[in-house]
């Protein structure tokens, strides 16, 4: 063997390693991908989802790394879990089977006026779809981005993959980010939208819902959204379908797996596919930064959406709604309503908001589905 | 002398590139007669039948990401949903004598007025939602409470 004939090996070889295919550009996602595990294990940001994403965003942004390509016609690793779980739009359809089987509607159905606070909440997702058209994304892009001041995760991740799934990764991560930043975003625009004597307000304590109630409305919210959105079907029949688990009290088993196993495998598979999907060459660009700086707009006319709309209906209502339950009209379940709990009791210590921001908060993830089936409708 | 004849036999011989023409992106079909034109709006008359217009469109449309298909009763409804300057082609399907085509420009108007729609929508929505529940509500709780007065006695 010459000299030469080493060296080609020698160089040959050096090329199948990362290094010689690297790009500069990779060490920006790196940062990326190492700022949202951060945020998950030190600030505690939503660590179950942002923590797989960022991972995901930096493990696929090395060169030549076998994930989420296709190897001899066979779909990669992180390529399988993302067409099984999202291209088919399986997970968040899982995940909302999940949040069913852990949701009590009690505090809805005992005050179903709040449902409107819910769609009241849903202003900034359609003035946002404006502001991103003029910018120039395309109508189904800028209905995808919009989505994300909903704040509902697997509903922003069900529009986006499917009328722009070249969205996916930066609309997923900017819906989640902004969940985990509810307790810094609102409280600020719940001030400037209230005035003392409003966010004093105290509300009458909701009356005991029976468990036929509770069993009942599952089957009643399916059927009507079936019937006006049935785009939407998907998520909320699943949603419905884990909450009748929860509340028939007889299949405890499937209620147990549903909230805990179940939701815990799909959400290691969501975050790590949704990471996956932000490989530099796509993600290095001015959208997913417009994206970003929109979704927090986006978050803050819904809630601003959500407070206007309680002071509209206290302008008809006997009993006066606190406008700081008006908030968790984005869905954040449960953060919103807690942030509206923590800001009623800074004003009086004895008013707890919890409860009565629970229904508004429950209402508006029925609000961001029901928006969402409207945009799959008009572009179906 | 000589290159000028050749430039002009060029010109008889090979066969120039039909340029098709276009108003506000949207391709018009060549055998259309303009019958109005405005500045976001043309309409045109073709002696062609629906079919024959609509497959020359499924043609010229190909490969474009952002465009639909909607096939309606009196209408074939093509819509685009990208940044296309024009919004919209409609080719008639009750003409007798060839098809009617008519281009619309893109406009805010639409994209507003169906954003406003939707959200009223979604106010519907849950507003069915309400009201369901509340009726539903009303009736458990007097059967439940019947039920238990029952029992206590």
């Amino acid at each position: 063997m010459t000299a030469d004939e080493i060296l080609d090996m020698l160089y040959s070889t050096l090329h199948t390693t990362g290094v010689f295919n690297f790009q500069w550009n990779l060490i920006i996602m790196w940062a990326i991908g190492c700022l949202f595990i951060y945020l998950a294990i030190a600030k505690k940001y939503e660590p179950l989802l942002l923590l797989p994403i960022g991972f995901g965003i930096f493990i696929v942004n090395f060169p030549l790394v076998p994930l989420m390509g296709y190897s001899h016609g066979h779909a990669q690793l992180l390529q399988v879990f993302y067409h099984y779980g999202l291209e088919w739009e399986v997970i968040p359809c899982i995940i909302f089977l999940g949040l069913g089987a852990m949701t009590d509607f009690g505090p809805l159905i005992a005050n179903p006026k709040t449902l409107l606070i819910g769609a009241g909440a849903q202003l900034g997702v359609f003035i946002t779809f404006t502001g991103t058209v003029l910018v120039g994304f395309t109508l189904k892009e800028a209905a995808s981005v919009s989505i994300i001041g909903g704040a509902d995760g697997p509903t922003t991740i069900y529009l986006t993959q499917h009328l722009a799934p070249q969205l996916l990764g930066p609309n997923a991560l900017a819906a989640y980010s902004y969940m985990a930043m509810v307790p810094l975003i609102q409280p600020p625009i719940m001030r400037m939208m209230t005035n003392p004597e409003e966010r004093k307000i105290r509300m009458r304590q909701l009356r005991p819902v029976s468990r036929q109630e509770k069993i009942l409305f599952p089957l009643v919210t399916s059927g009507i959204i079936a019937l006006l959105v049935p785009a939407v079907i998907p998520l909320m029949g699943m949603f419905m379908l884990g909450n009748l688990m929860k509340e028939s009290g007889v299949v405890a088993r499937l209620t147990d797996t549903a909230q805990g196993s179940l939701m815990n495998i799909v959400t290691i598979f969501l975050g790590i596919s949704v990471g996956a999907t932000m490989h530099a060459d796509k993600f290095l660009s001015w959208k997913p930064l417009f994206i970003f700086s929109l979704g927090l707009v986006d978050f803050a006319v819904c809630t601003i959406g959500g407070i206007v709309t309680v002071k509209i209906m206290n302008l008809f209502l006997k009993e006066k709604i606190n406008p700081l339950v008006g908030s968790a009209g984005v869905s954040a379940v449960p953060m919103a309503a807690r942030v509206s709990q923590v800001q009623g009791l800074k004003y009086d210590k004895t008013n707890h908001l919890l409860m009565h921001a629970v229904g508004p908060n429950l209402a508006g993830v029925i609000g961001s589905a029901a928006a969402a089936g409207m945009f799959i409708a008009m572009f179906d | 002398m000589k290159k000028v004849i050749f430039i002009l036999l060029a010109l008889v011989v090979i066969p120039t590139p039909s340029i098709a023409k276009k108003f506000l992106g949207a391709p018009v079909i060549p055998e259309g007669k303009v019958t109005e034109k405005m500045d976001d709006r043309l309409e045109l008359k073709t002696p062609l039948s629906h079919d024959e217009v609509l497959s020359y469109y499924k043609k010229a449309l190909k490969g474009y990401e952002n465009i639909k298909f909607r096939d309606w009763k009196n209408d074939t409804y093509i819509e685009d949903d990208g940044n296309m300057q024009w919004h919209s082609i409609t080719i008639s399907k009750t003409d007798t004598d060839g098809a009617r085509v008519v281009i619309v420009k893109d406009s805010w108007t639409w994209i507003i007025g169906t954003l406003v729609l939707r959200y009223i929508g979604v106010f519907m929505v849950l507003m069915v939602l309400f009201l369901a529940m509340t009726f539903s509500g009303k009736i458990i709780s007097s059967v439940v409470a019947k039920l238990e007065a029952k029992k206590a006695t």
